[in-house]
């Protein structure tokens, strides 16, 4: 039973790195309709800015909000120059420039911080705490705890105040959103900034587990789209939801299907997405989107 | 159209046929291509960028550095009495077999004498027949696979690392000698790196009835967390962890992850991921009585390795002629470095400028003294079946860096 | 212009360049450096797989981010054939089949759900792929991979390796890319394209969205068992690395940088594949990868319909200089459809996700 109950705790905490970088893709997703692989590639630029501000002698977490500030503004510079110019255009077209976009932020990282594994600080002590017989580490407490107040802002945000709303409605429909007044081109910008701004948090979280590479964040943006699909593209909810069940229940697969182990566990949140969408299309949380003929 | 357009822009950047090494029956007294009385041509394709390129940077880096000082220093004095400088070229394979057999393919191409240090099974094997058939040295491989050592299999090849059943084969052996009871828990990378080296380390205790296997798993060198497999193998109560992991997170996030399951037992680690300043250090290495590990080489972040004036040397160039910044984080950097010198020594003895002189100085090097290496490891590339590092010796953790351990316990 | 046009639509002026082009195709290895025939044995390879892609993806619309796993199967058949001393065209027919059948299996259930379930599932390919062939090691020679060489110049031929394995390469690629031409021009061209744009149109006109999409899924996964044959011809070796994720969305960057929806921008997708790591390298190997990115994001950025429409761009840049002076401005506004001449020439491959917004 103590076993049981380590591995579900452990998954967890595994699940909440899928969170935070699914979180930032759903929030692009709602802004601008969009799934961007480069998500990944940008929260791992962010986590190394805040590396450089932790390296000139500032306190974490003064460090990782200053990288919150930067990368929105990277976010939001990247958007008007870069995705712009897609956004109208034939979407796999956009997904690949966000392709594009990934190789080279995790080159640019590359030329500047070297591939050399860096320690990045935790904001959290390293201690453990029992929990039903579990050791459970406080830093995945507190990863856990942080991923689920971004979620309710996000939540928030979208559901409860006219920026969300807004969002959403250019995301939805450019032209009527620009018809009714809305500054459609700045509200994009926001939408990138504030993605690209969770994906420093995203980034500066799991960096002490993962330690500092250009490409930390690779495997783990697989598992973040995979949630973020499960979750449906449209529900912040859902996508912390979905990642929390992926991690649990690949751990439990290991370790209890004989025949899947610990070299096939991937393959559980796949074939649990498959099931899902069989019966739900729209995945577990997400709005049902009707296409006009 | 297209198809024609391509057509003419390669035949512009091509060679011709007659000027390959397709020709090499010039009976000794040609020149192989790649190399002239003032220099010559070598190539490393290895991964520069991607997952692997930490390791793989290294890989080309130690190399770089080595011959980067001895061309400043006017060159190498080969064998046939001629002083060449030795020309580096490197290509990124980004790991993927098929990009490493067009860089071999475009090295054939762009006339460079022999490769090798690269680092990968897969990409390395990807063109090792095509070397055979090319009759093309694919030398001082950095990888465990012992495919590359057998002279019978691969004429034109040899590796530089231990082979990992060889490292395995070490730490069980020392392991089966305590003569006292232990349970054993094993972890290992999915692939033939963890297979090889638990292969070697179950075949050294295989007759040994002091230690019992009490638990093995595997994980996959793309995971990002291994806590589900210390969970389950905490569970077995086994007091020696075998951990034949080579990805440098991982090992951190294991050692932190047992500590807080409140599991200290005696740890294997692989000669790649043990560094004391990069690993154990973070990862709190000197909360376990005693973390092993096997080693040739010294680890370029220990004092004693800084303090000296090889080290020194050595980081010198690194800032000179590479990228590197600092101390490396992986020890491939060292090894590159004896790959080097271990070629310097090929260079000197090899009489005539041919592929075919090169290998067979190549493969009659014993008792060099290269830098870097531990008291008891060795060069020797005069075995069947064993590369260039022919003796590795098991060292134990004393909470700053390593020595020598004579016994277990 | 015009008359250029009219003058390529005349049959006997076709037939004659597609001879002068079989010619070069043919004669083209005996003359060439060896590396220069490696270079197009590789793009072959690619464009196969890219047009497999471009089938489901560019014509039908379908989102696939796992064809490299197709390949790989492909080549882990073929390997297994050649290990096996089946005969070589047995090995091709079952590197085709076995890939296609699987293919048929996922897009029968998946093909069932919306375009997301369609985009997770090719996802989980390669990512469960690898771990697979691993897992299969008695089948697929663990993650050291097979080594299976049968591609070498048989003693009669008096040819090299290189360019008996680019005739190898040639007469597969010829036969995917033609077939590939005459399917997507056909009806089940104009049902792709149906499917593509709407889903209930094509459902009341009688187009089974189903049935179409499950076909293009299909094709996609035989094409990509083909180039995987072709991969076992030209590396002679495969791994677990060979299906890696990685691959797959390089794939899917060459598919749309030469040019969705279009079978010459299929073959484009192919050199960009092959090219591109050789010109970074020869750059600075250590930076391939901001070198990478710099020339998709430029190429999309001035080509957002790839490198096929370059033509296009260029004629229309040209013909707005030109009509200048006796239209006015009025072509600055409104980027004009191009000529019914222009379009009769460049007739379906004209990249027709363009005129789609």
């Amino acid at each position: 039973m103590g076993t049981f109950i380590q591995l579900v705790v452990d998954g967890l905490s595994q699940g909440s790195i899928y969170a935070a970088l699914a979180l930032a893709i759903v929030l692009v997703n709602q802004a601008t309709g969009l799934i961007n692989f480069a998500q990944g590639g940008l929260a791992v630029l962010s986590a190394y800015i805040a590396y450089v501000f932790v390296q000139l002698g500032l306190p974490t977490i003064l460090a990782i909000l200053i990288a919150v500030v930067i990368s929105f503004a990277i976010g939001a510079v990247v958007e008007r120059f870069l995705i712009r110019r897609f956004e109208r255009g034939d979407p796999d077209t956009a997904v690949v420039v966000t392709i594009g976009l990934l190789t080279l932020v995790t080159g640019i990282a590359a030329l500047f911080w070297g591939y050399n594994n860096r320690q990045f600080p935790s904001l959290f002590p390293l201690g453990t705490v029992d929990l039903f017989g579990a050791v459970v580490s406080i830093r995945s407490i507190g990863t856990t705890l942080t991923i689920l107040a971004i979620m309710i802002v996000l939540q928030l945000l979208f559901l409860r105040t006219k920026l969300g709303l807004a969002l959403r409605a250019v995301a939805d429909n450019p032209s009527s959103a620009a018809f009714s007044g809305l500054p459609v081109g700045r509200l994009l910008m926001i939408g990138w900034g504030l993605a690209a701004g969770l994906g420093a948090i995203a980034g500066s979280l799991v960096a002490p587990k993962l330690t500092l590479t250009p490409g930390m964040m690779d495997i783990a943006l697989v598992y973040a789209l995979a949630a973020v699909i499960l979750g449906g593209l449209s529900s912040p909810v859902g996508a912390v939801a979905a990642a929390w069940a992926i991690g649990i229940l690949e751990n439990l697969a290991a370790v209890y299907v004989p025949l899947i182990g610990h070299d096939l566990k991937i393959a559980v949140p796949f074939i649990l997405i498959f099931v899902i969408l069989i019966v739900r299309p729209q995945g577990l949380f997400g709005r049902k989107v009707v296409v006009r003929v | 159209m297209v198809a024609m357009a391509s057509i003419v822009a390669l035949a512009v950047s091509g060679c011709t046929r007659g000027g390959g090494g397709e020709e090499g029956d010039g009976e000794g007294a040609a020149a192989s291509p790649g190399i002239t009385d003032t220099s010559l041509t070598f190539g490393i394709t290895t991964p520069l960028t991607g997952p692997t390129a930490g390791p793989g940077n290294c890989t080309a880096d130690g190399a770089l550095a080595y011959f980067g000082v001895k061309n400043a220093e006017g060159g190498i004095e080969f064998g046939d009495g001629k002083t060449r400088t030795i020309e580096i070229k490197t290509y990124d394979d980004q790991y993927d077999p098929q990009k490493a057999l067009a860089n071999f393919q475009q090295m054939v191409a762009e006339d460079v004498f022999a490769a090798g240090i690269g680092l990968g099974t897969p990409t390395n094997r990807a063109w090792r027949e095509a070397a055979i058939d090319e009759e093309f040295p694919q030398v001082l491989a950095m990888t465990g696979d012992p495919l590359f050592s057998d002279r019978e299999e691969s004429p034109w090849q040899l590796g530089l690392v231990a082979t990992y059943p060889q490292e395995g084969n070490a730490f069980g052996t020392l392991l089966a000698e305590s003569g006292e009871d232990h349970k054993v828990a094993i972890l290992s990378q999915n692939d033939d790196y963890g297979d090889g080296y638990v292969e070697g380390f179950k075949e050294a205790v295989a007759d040994a009835d002091n230690i019992e296997i009490v638990g093995e798993l595997t994980y996959e060198a793309t995971d990002t967390s291994v806590d589900a497999q210390l969970t389950e193998l905490a569970a077995t109560g086994a007091d020696v962890f075998f951990n034949a992991m080579s990805i440098t997170p991982l090992v951190i996030s294991s050692l932190q992850k047992a500590q807080q399951l409140g599991w200290t037992p005696s740890w294997f680690l692989p000669s790649n991921t043990s560094s004391p300043v990069a690993i154990l250090e973070p990862g709190g290495g000197a909360a376990f009585p005693g973390i092993y590990t096997v080693a040739f080489s010294e680890a370029a972040g220990s004092p004693a390795f800084q303090e000296s004036e090889e080290g020194q040397a050595f980081m010198a160039a690194l800032g000179e002629y590479t990228n590197q910044d600092g101390v490396p984080g992986f020890p491939h950097c060292v090894w590159s470095w004896i790959g080097a010198a271990t070629l310097e020594q090929a260079f000197k003895n090899m009489e005539e400028p041919t592929r075919e002189s090169f290998m067979e100085a190549l493969l009659n090097i014993s008792d060099f003294d290269a830098p870097f290496m531990l008291p008891g490891a060795a060069i020797d590339t005069t075995v069947d079946g064993i590369p260039a590092v022919s003796q590795v010796v098991v060292q134990k953790y004393n909470g700053k860096g390593y020595e020598t351990a004579e016994s277990f316990g | 212009m015009n008359r250029m046009s009219t003058l390529l639509r005349n049959r006997w002026v076709q037939i004659g360049l597609i001879a002068v082009v079989a010619i070069v195709l043919i004669v083209a290895p005996l003359m060439l450096p060896v590396f220069a025939n490696q270079t197009l044995i590789r793009i072959g390879v690619y464009a196969v797989a890219v047009l497999g892609l471009n089938i489901v993806m560019g014509y039908a619309g379908q989102v696939n981010l796992g064809q490299i796993f197709f390949l790989g199967l492909g080549a882990y058949v073929a390997a297994y054939g050649v290990t096996h001393d089946w005969n070589i065209l047995l090995v091709f027919v079952a590197a085709c089949v076995i890939p296609g059948v699987v293919g048929l299996l996922i897009a029968l259930a998946a093909s069932r759900l919306g375009g997301l379930a369609i985009a997770m599932i090719t996802i989980a390919l390669p990512i469960v792929g690898v771990p697979l062939a691993k897992r299969l090691s008695d089948l697929t020679g663990g993650s050291q991979g097979v080594s299976a060489r049968f591609s070498g110049a048989p003693e009669w031929s008096g040819l090299f390796d290189d360019q008996w394995q680019y005739y190898i390469v040639l007469v597969v690629t010829v036969g995917a890319f033609v077939l590939g031409r005459n399917l997507v021009r056909g009806k089940f061209g104009r049902g792709f394209k149906i499917v593509r744009e709407n889903e209930a149109v094509a459902a009341s006109m009688g187009v089974s969205p189903y049935r179409y999409k499950v076909l293009a899924f299909t094709i996609a996964s035989i094409l990509g068992g083909a180039s995987g044959f072709l991969y076992l011809a030209a590396v002679q070796y495969t791994s677990p690395e060979t299906l890696s994720f990685g691959h797959s969305i390089a794939l899917l960057a060459a598919m749309v940088i030469g040019g969705a929806g279009s079978i010459a921008g299929s073959l484009i997708g192919g050199i960009y594949y092959v090219f591109v790591p050789q010109v970074t390298n020869a750059i600075d190997p250590t930076l391939t990868a901001i070198s990478q990115g710099v020339i998709l994001l430029a190429v999309l950025f001035l080509l957002p319909g790839g490198l096929v429409s370059l033509p296009r761009v260029i004629r229309r840049l040209t013909r707005r200089r030109t009509s200048r002076p006796t239209q006015g401005g009025s072509p600055q506004t409104t980027p004009a459809q191009p000529p019914p001449a222009a379009v009769a020439q460049e007739g379906p491959e004209n990249t027709e996700r363009q005129s789609r917004s």
